[in-house]
Order: C-alpha cells, then sequence, then structure tokens
C-alpha cells in the first residue's frame, strides 16, 4: 500500500454517499482531477474492513479568508509585497471522488472515514473491475492506454467481449479537429486490439473510410516516436511498428487514368487497388443516389423490373429492334433509348405498364449516376472490389472516399457496409469480426437533417452489428450532434480534448465542472474513457502512433501528377509489370479510343496476368507496323512529243 | 462531562441554554485603570521609530483558550465544566505545524464548601481527578454569579498552568523566539527568558497617566514608547512597551495598539532589544487575522493558534 496522503471528511452541509465522498491532502500531494484512490475504513463491517476505491472528480481550495477583501487589506492593494511575508495562510485542499467500487460491495454503505492513499497497479484493476477479465486462461483484454497518478503507472485495459461484442460493442471518439486525438487514438487501438485480440476470439480485420486528407494513406510506412511513447508501447505490450498487412482501394478521378488519393506515388502503388463498380453493384444501391423526390413508386417500380428483368440477362420484347445484354451503364442507355423509339413508333404511352414519362425520368437519373460518379463507376460493367470472402486477419483495408463527391462516398458507404452485413451473416467475410471505422460522424450520421440511407445504415451497424461481429468505430468533433442511438449504442467512448461549447450541451451535464475543464485542456495523447466495466470515466495516455503521419507522409510520397492519360494508364500498367514503357503503351494504343484502353487497364489491373503485355495488347486491334513506300526513286521521264507531230501528241 | 454531572448529582436542576460561555460575561466586569510605571529608556516615556528590517525572526506562536459552562445547578451552586486548551504552532518554512501536541484539559469546578459533603462525595465517585474545588468559604452566603466568576478564574489559572508548561518544554527542545499571546510575567522562567516576547492586545490597564498616555495613545504606525517596568507583587517583573502595529487614523487611539513584553535581566542594550522585538511583531501583521474582530491587534500566527484550538477543544 502506498503512504497515506488524505483523509475522509464528511459533514452535514456535505456529507458522503455510496457513491461519492471527499477527502483532504497535504498542499503538496500528487492528487489531481482523475487521480485513482483507495480509502480504507477503520470500521469493520460484517467482520470485514471496507475498502472503497474512487476517482477524484472536483478539487476545491480555500484558505481562513472570510473575503478576498481582507487579503487585499493585508498586502496594502500591492500584491507585490508578499515577499514581507513570512507566514503563509492556512489552505485547505479538499477533493471530491466518485466511488469506483466498494470491496465488499455489499451491503452499500455510505464511504466510511478512513485513511486515503493512491490506487496502486493492483488497485487499479481492482477499482476498474478489470480483474474479471484479465484472469489467467480468460484475458480478454484489450490496452487502451496508461493510467499515471503519482508514482503508479498502470496499463488500462478494455474488455474484448464488450469493444468487439458480442457482450457490448463498438467504440465512438469525440474530440476537437486538428489536434490529431481521433485518427491517432483509431490506429492505436487497432494495433492493440490487432496484438492482444485472443485467437480463441477470432480473426479480426478493419475496414477505414479516409474520409478527410492523408490521414490514413500511410498506415504501413513508419513513423518516429519519442522514449516516452516507445516506454507506452512497451508498457501496453503493443509492437512500435506500422500495421503489418494494409490494402488500400482508391476509386480514379473523372480522367479514369488516375487513382483519386493522396497515396498515389508510384512506390507506393503496390498495395493499392482501384475501386471500380459496374452497373450491377450501383444499381443495388440505386436509393443511396437517388431521393425520394426522384424515386417515386412508379420509378421504384421499373428499377426493380430492370433488376430483375434487364440487368446481366438477354432481354427481348418484340417492340425493341434488337435483343439486348445489359451489364453496363452504356448497355442500360441503348436500351432505354430502343424502348423510347418503340414507343415513338407506336405512337403509345405505356410499355409493359410503365409510363413514357417515368421511363425517361429513370433513364434520366440512372445516366446521371454514372456521371456524378466518374471515377467510381465503370461504364463497361467491369468491377475491382474488396476482397470480399477472403478478408484476412490482423489486416486494415483502407478505402478512400476523401476526394469523392458526397454521392459516390455515399454509394460506398452504403454499399461496402451492406455487404459486409450480408457477408457477416452467411459467415462468408473471411473473418469473424469487421471493425468498420467511419470519422466526420457529424455529416453522415447527425442527430437532425433528412433520413439517409447511409445514416440508416449506421443506425442499423450500430444496434445489431455487434451479434453479427461487424464493429463500428466512430469519430466526430460534436457528440451531441451525432444521431443518439449511434453514440448510445457504442459500448466504449473515448475523449480527447472538447470544445466548450460542446461541453456546454446537456449531454456533458453527468461530467464535474472540473471533469470538463481538464477534457477542455487535454494534451495530445491523453483520453477520457468509458466503458462498461469502468463505473466512472478514466483518463489514460496513449503512443503515438507508429505511423508515418498523413502530412510526413505526402512530403515524403508526393501524389503523382498524371502528365498525360497514357502515363496515367502507365502508372496502373507498372505495378504490375515495371518493364513497360511509354512508347510501348502509345505504340499499343494508338489505333484504340480512350474508352477501348480504359477497359483494357481496368481488365488487366482485375485479371493480374502474368504477362501484362501480352494480355494488355490482346484487347487492341492490331496495329500494321509502319515500312517504307515500295516504288522507285528515279522519277518516270517526261514524255516527248515527236517534233514532226503536228497535234502535239 | 454534562452526563457525567447529571448523574452524579441527578436532584440537580440542568442547564441548556446553548452553551454560552463564561468568559464573555463573568470577564467583562474589570474596570479599566490606569497605572504608572518606571521609564527603563530615558527619563519620560517618549516615541522611538521601529528601524526596518531589525526583525528577529519568530520561530513559534503559542497561545491558549478556555471555555466555562454552567451544566448544572445544586441548589442554588453552580456546577461548571470548563475546558482549557494551549498550543504552540511553530514555523515551518512559511506555514505553521503544531509543536507536539496541542494541550486539552476538561475539568468540572463546584465550590466544596458551598456543595456540601455529601454533594461533592458524589461528585468525586463520578468525576475523580477532574473535579476541582472552588475555595469559597462555607459560612458565606455567595451571589450565585460570585462562584461563578471564581470558577472561571480557576480555569483561567488552569489555562495559564497549560500555557506555561508548554512554553516550558519548548524552551527545553527548541530554539528560537517564541511569541506568547499575552503576558510572559506568570512565571519566573518565561520572565526571565530571552526567547520568550508576549504581546498584550487588551489594555484594561495602560501603564501610563497624563503625557505618558497621550503619547501612548498617539502613536504613529511602526512606532513604539519607550521601555517600562511592569511589575507586581506576585508576578516577575519585565520590560515592556506600547507598539503602534496599523494606523489608527479614524479609530479609537487604542486600535493597532499592541503591549509587547520581554524579559529585563541580560538583554544588554534595552533600546536594541526593544527594536528588534518591535520590528519581529510587526513582520508578522501580515497576513491579517482577519476576519478575527481582533485583527488590529492580533497576528496570524496567533489566530492559527486560535483555530487549530478551536477545532480541538
Amino acid at each position: 500500500m502506498t503512504a497515506t496522503l488524505g483523509r475522509v471528511v464528511a459533514t452535514e452541509r456535505r456529507p458522503n454517499t455510496p457513491h461519492e465522498f471527499h477527502f483532504w491532502t497535504a498542499l503538496d500531494s500528487p492528487v489531481g482531477i482523475g487521480t485513482i484512490v483507495r480509502v480504507d475504513g477503520s470500521e469493520p463491517v460484517n467482520g470485514v474492513r471496507p475498502t472503497v476505491f474512487g476517482v477524484v472528480t472536483e478539487g476545491f481550495s480555500w484558505t481562513d479568508l472570510a473575503s478576498p477583501l481582507h487579503d487585499v487589506l493585508g498586502f496594502d492593494g500591492n500584491p507585490g509585497s508578499e515577499s514581507q511575508r513570512r507566514t503563509a495562510r492556512t489552505e485547505i485542499r479538499l477533493y471530491t471522488a466518485a466511488v469506483l467500487r466498494h470491496i465488499p460491495e455489499e451491503p452499500l454503505q455510505p464511504v466510511p472515514m478512513g485513511t486515503v492513499t493512491l490506487a496502486a497497479e493492483d488497485d487499479v484493476a481492482l477499482a476498474l473491475r478489470m480483474d474479471g477479465y484479465l484472469r489467467e486462461g480468460a484475458h480478454t483484454g484489450i490496452p487502451v492506454g496508461v493510467y499515471r497518478a503519482g508514482g503508479t503507472d498502470s496499463t488500462i485495459w478494455l474488455d474484448a467481449d464488450f469493444l468487439l461484442g458480442p457482450e457490448a460493442a463498438h467504440l465512438n471518439i469525440s474530440g476537437v479537429s486538428g489536434l490529431a486525438t481521433k485518427t491517432s487514438a483509431v490506429e492505436w487501438i487497432l494495433q492493440s486490439i490487432f496484438a492482444h485480440f485472443p485467437a480463441q476470439k477470432g480473426s479480426v480485420a478493419a475496414i477505414c473510410f479516409n474520409v478527410k486528407g492523408p490521414d490514413l494513406c500511410f498506415l504501413d510506412m513508419p513513423g518516429v516516436i519519442d522514449a516516452a511513447d516507445q516506454h507506452l508501447y512497451e508498457q501496453c505490450g503493443v509492437p512500435a511498428a506500422p500495421f503489418e498487412h494494409v490494402q488500400y482501394f482508391a476509386p480514379y478521378r473523372s480522367d479514369g487514368v488516375s487513382l483519386n488519393t493522396l497515396r498515389s506515388n508510384e512506390a507506393l502503388l503496390d498495395n493499392v487497388t482501384p475501386l471500380t463498380w459496374g452497373l450491377r453493384e450501383v444499381l443495388q444501391y440505386a436509393e443511396v443516389l437517388l431521393n425520394k423526390d426522384d424515386v417515386d413508386a412508379k420509378a421504384d417500380a421499373l428499377i426493380d423490373f430492370i433488376k430483375e428483368n434487364v440487368l446481366d440477362k438477354r432481354f427481348t420484347d418484340s417492340m425493341l429492334e434488337r435483343t439486348h445484354s445489359v451489364s453496363s451503364f452504356a448497355d442500360l442507355d441503348a436500351w432505354f433509348r430502343d424502348v423510347l423509339r418503340a414507343l415513338e413508333r407506336k405512337d403509345d404511352q405505356t410499355w409493359r405498364t410503365h409510363h413514357v414519362a417515368t421511363i425517361r425520368k429513370v433513364r434520366n437519373r440512372l445516366s446521371n449516376i454514372s456521371l456524378r460518379c466518374k471515377g467510381l463507376v465503370a461504364d463497361d460493367g467491369a468491377t475491382s472490389d474488396l476482397p470480399w470472402g477472403s478478408f484476412e486477419d490482423r489486416t486494415v483495408y483502407v478505402i478512400d472516399v476523401a476526394g469523392l463527391e458526397e454521392d459516390a462516398q455515399d454509394l460506398i458507404f452504403a454499399r461496402v457496409v451492406t455487404k459486409l452485413r450480408e457477408q457477416l451473416e452467411k459467415h462468408d467475410l473471411g473473418v469473424q469480426h469487421m471493425v468498420v471505422f467511419v470519422d466526420e460522424l457529424n455529416k453522415y450520421a447527425p442527430g437532425d437533417g433528412p433520413d439517409t440511407y447511409v445514416r440508416k445504415m449506421l443506425l442499423d451497424i450500430s444496434e445489431r452489428g455487434r451479434y453479427l461481429g461487424l464493429v463500428l468505430f466512430s469519430a466526430q468533433q460534436f457528440r451531441s450532434q451525432v444521431h443518439r442511438r449511434v453514440v448510445g449504442n457504442a459500448g466504449t467512448a473515448l475523449y480527447g480534448r472538447m470544445d466548450g461549447d460542446e461541453l456546454a450541451t446537456p449531454g456533458y451535464a453527468v461530467l464535474s465542472p472540473a471533469i470538463r475543464t481538464k477534457l477542455a485542456t487535454l494534451e495530445k495523447g491523453q483520453l477520457m474513457v468509458r466503458h462498461p466495466h469502468f463505473t466512472q470515466p478514466i483518463f489514460v495516455r496513449f503512443p503515438r502512433p507508429a505511423i508515418m503521419r498523413g502530412r510526413d507522409g505526402v512530403s515524403a510520397y508526393p501524389p503523382a501528377q498524371v502528365q498525360s492519360f497514357s502515363a496515367g494508364v502507365l502508372r496502373s500498367l507498372r505495378v504490375l509489370d515495371p518493364a513497360l514503357t511509354l512508347q510501348w503503351i502509345e505504340e499499343t494504343t494508338q489505333l484504340a479510343t480512350e474508352d477501348e484502353i480504359l477497359r483494357a487497364r481496368n481488365a488487366v489491373v482485375r485479371e493480374r496476368p502474368e504477362n501484362v503485355r501480352r494480355a494488355f495488347a490482346s484487347h487492341f486491334r492490331a496495329a500494321i507496323a509502319p515500312r517504307a513506300a515500295d516504288r522507285s526513286l528515279t522519277p518516270a521521264p517526261l514524255h516527248v512529243p515527236p517534233a514532226d507531230d503536228p497535234y502535239g501528241f | 462531562m454534562r452526563r457525567l454531572v447529571a448523574a452524579s448529582l441527578p436532584l440537580g436542576r440542568p442547564v441548556d441554554d446553548g452553551d454560552a460561555p463564561l468568559e464573555l460575561v463573568s470577564m467583562r466586569n474589570d474596570a479599566p485603570r490606569l497605572l504608572s510605571a518606571t521609564v527603563l529608556e530615558g527619563h519620560a516615556l517618549r516615541t522611538h521609530p521601529v528601524p526596518e528590517g531589525a526583525g528577529e525572526a519568530i520561530a513559534a506562536f503559542l497561545d491558549g483558550t478556555q471555555r466555562s459552562t454552567v451544566v448544572q445547578f445544586s441548589g442554588v451552586v453552580p456546577i461548571i465544566v470548563g475546558v482549557v486548551a494551549a498550543v504552540i504552532r511553530g514555523r515551518r518554512g512559511e506555514r505553521l505545524l503544531t509543536w507536539r501536541r496541542a494541550v486539552v484539559e476538561r475539568r468540572i469546578y463546584a465550590s466544596r464548601a458551598q456543595l456540601g459533603a455529601a454533594a461533592w462525595e458524589r461528585l468525586t465517585r463520578g468525576a475523580g481527578e477532574l473535579l476541582c474545588d472552588v475555595p469559597f468559604a462555607s459560612d458565606a452566603e455567595p451571589h450565585p454569579f460570585a462562584l461563578r466568576d471564581a470558577a472561571v478564574h480557576a480555569v483561567q489559572r488552569h489555562r495559564e498552568l497549560a500555557e506555561q508548561a508548554l512554553a516550558h518544554a519548548w524552551f527545553d527542545a527548541e530554539g528560537g523566539l517564541l511569541f506568547v499571546d499575552g503576558g510572559i510575567s506568570g512565571t519566573e522562567r518565561m520572565a526571565t527568558s530571552r526567547r520568550a516576547v508576549g504581546v498584550v492586545k487588551s489594555h484594561g490597564t495602560l501603564y501610563a497617566q497624563g503625557a505618558a498616555l497621550e503619547c501612548i495613545l498617539g502613536l504613529p504606525q511602526g512606532e513604539r514608547s519607550s521601555v517600562f517596568r511592569i511589575t507586581s507583587p506576585k508576578r516577575t517583573p519585565v520590560a515592556s512597551w506600547y507598539l503602534r502595529l496599523r494606523d489608527a487614523a479614524g479609530h479609537d487611539p487604542l486600535w493597532g495598539l499592541v503591549r509587547v513584553e520581554c524579559c529585563e535581566r541580560d538583554v544588554g542594550d534595552l533600546s536594541a532589544r526593544a527594536d528588534a522585538l518591535s520590528a519581529a511583531v510587526l513582520q508578522e501583521t501580515s497576513p491579517l487575522a482577519l476576519p478575527d474582530a481582533r485583527w488590529d491587534r492580533m497576528v496570524y500566527g496567533i489566530r492559527d493558534c486560535e483555530e487549530l484550538l478551536r477545532a480541538v477543544s
């Protein structure tokens, strides 16, 4: 047990309760807001001396002055005259602590008078009920950081069953922007999960949506950490190294040749996969891109008809000019044109109960999708997608949507998450637990505003995901503005430095003024943790991730600047065959259109053939090599008319 | 104590008037008086500015408190419970800490002669050594208030003894200057110690008359009077002088005025000693002893002692 640093006090006006107590300390005691303390009662209850653990939530200090004016008088109004003073006023340090745990738990009584000591490492485990899941043989702890106070340096563990399910799940992080708290914390927690998730609980992977900047673009590159962070890593038993297995996915830009990501430097492209979807994938989630004004019941019926009868099928109709096989937006547009022409020919207003206006409207909206999501949606129907069914254990899959339009982002969220859920239901994902990290929850799951598909999807994960192993790690600046059911279902909540206005909202009223003030002034690398096993919030330190920071990565690996269409194609293909040259690309594609070249490029990137040259060239008509004209260099002699020819022949 | 008395004298009439201390009523009856004193510094009492920065650091503060309450009347004889306490608060850095332990003593005071043998016997059985006799002639028929005042004086005597015992122990164990709240002439040892300085805040007795009195009452802030000798038949003579701690402008002439006592013998230059001790006392005027009503004459170290004694007694 550590040295006594305080004594419990209670007065009629400030009594102790079973949930809160007060104690005083010497002026130089190492107690602060967030310190965990231990109270040893002096009177046995049922033969057992009670022990109570608490966390300091408020601190007070005062002197024997009745009025500040008295101090002014004492210094004759001159604060600088203190040097004349030989005696300091009597001063008290009084703290209020919230009870973490009583031992024994019953009978639950007000905190007894007794001595107060700093909680030692074992005490911290008891106080936070971590002893229940750190047992030998049933260890399900995931380190979240280190609690430090006085001389105590204790690792704080989250319970994997309550972080990744099935008991509770989900993690939510709040904090102001610009302090690298949210992203760093998620990176650290993922590293910790990958290092400590118990093998008997199955496999775990993570999908991270990079929604802004280069934050998540260099997860596999080492970063610089100092000795203090190195110590934190060692204490938590997490390797101070970048993620070993990371896969990146990013759609193309609208030019179709350069990837829409800040991780486009040629040196880093070996684990970057283009994300392109075809008509089939998009049409399944048409409601994400089409709002209620667009899709009324009649339009919805036509879209269903297309999905069930037209898409990826041979479609014949006596009215149509030909048989259609629709697998791309281009095919679909041709089908629409044929249908509309048939109606015009017949001078009719309906086709198979669908009114011509509805057909035109749906054609217009669906055609727009390929324009609005250009780069993500491939006109040719080809798909380059996440490794559905073969996700690997302890791997991070980053989907970079930072440079996309909102519609395209929504489409990606909706499809990826829905498909994750479907595959987890079928136990066909490749891993048993999938963490989905979504930043900017204020934008994607706001508490007010329209009920979007993305918000519904996030609510669905929050409320039902833990049963499937689908775990939402979410982050936002303003927790109060996120849908209550999304944050409310997060079993674990982390708080970095918070905005003062945010802390003034009713959701933080349960925290003491001192805790709120501490939250408003938290340093980098400090978090407040709420977890189902912890009855009160706990402050921890976590190390800076041993990962290259986004802005450092962009400096070290500047994004590629595409000079020409052919250069862009070359960059995509050189990942598969570094021997390819720009000249070869230009010669091979000189007779092809850009659409044909992109189709060939997509096919090669998707199939990853052994012989990239042959596979790519096979998509184009053979060009005849230029050769010199076969004719005499000597000009034919001029015809000389006979001199006696009177007619000039 | 109240329960003990009630159990010992079940036929008595308990008094429960809110524990009003007798000290507040009985000791106010002392009539103010003026006494002349022998001037030791020069020929007549005059003012002396106290040189700045010449003060000897005060190492500790001694104070005592007392509290007497009537808990029962046995017939017309009051039974009084008295609590005396004393403490020395030593300086450690800028903080004051209790030297050893605070002394707290509780006793029952009654007049054996007035109470009668049977009642006294019953009280003795219950209270044992805690019972103190307040001497009063058995044949007289005293006013109950006279008995009460006699008891208060007995309590006061016990307080002085507690203070003196503590001071003697401190002299034996520690070095440095001891600031005593009140006079130091109660015991020979204190009155003759170079390490004791007494500061008297009350002025029921003023040691000046005529022009000397005018001089004292007109002392400016930071100045002292000439040193004079205080003698008493039962007490050891000491050197004393008046010192103005704070500017009395706008207040009565006694506001901010204290009387300082120190030993008269073996101090060498008495003027220099008075200057040094005056400077030491003046240095203790910060921080203010507010919110105590006597803050103009009380130093913070004594207030600190009183606060502690209030908490423990």
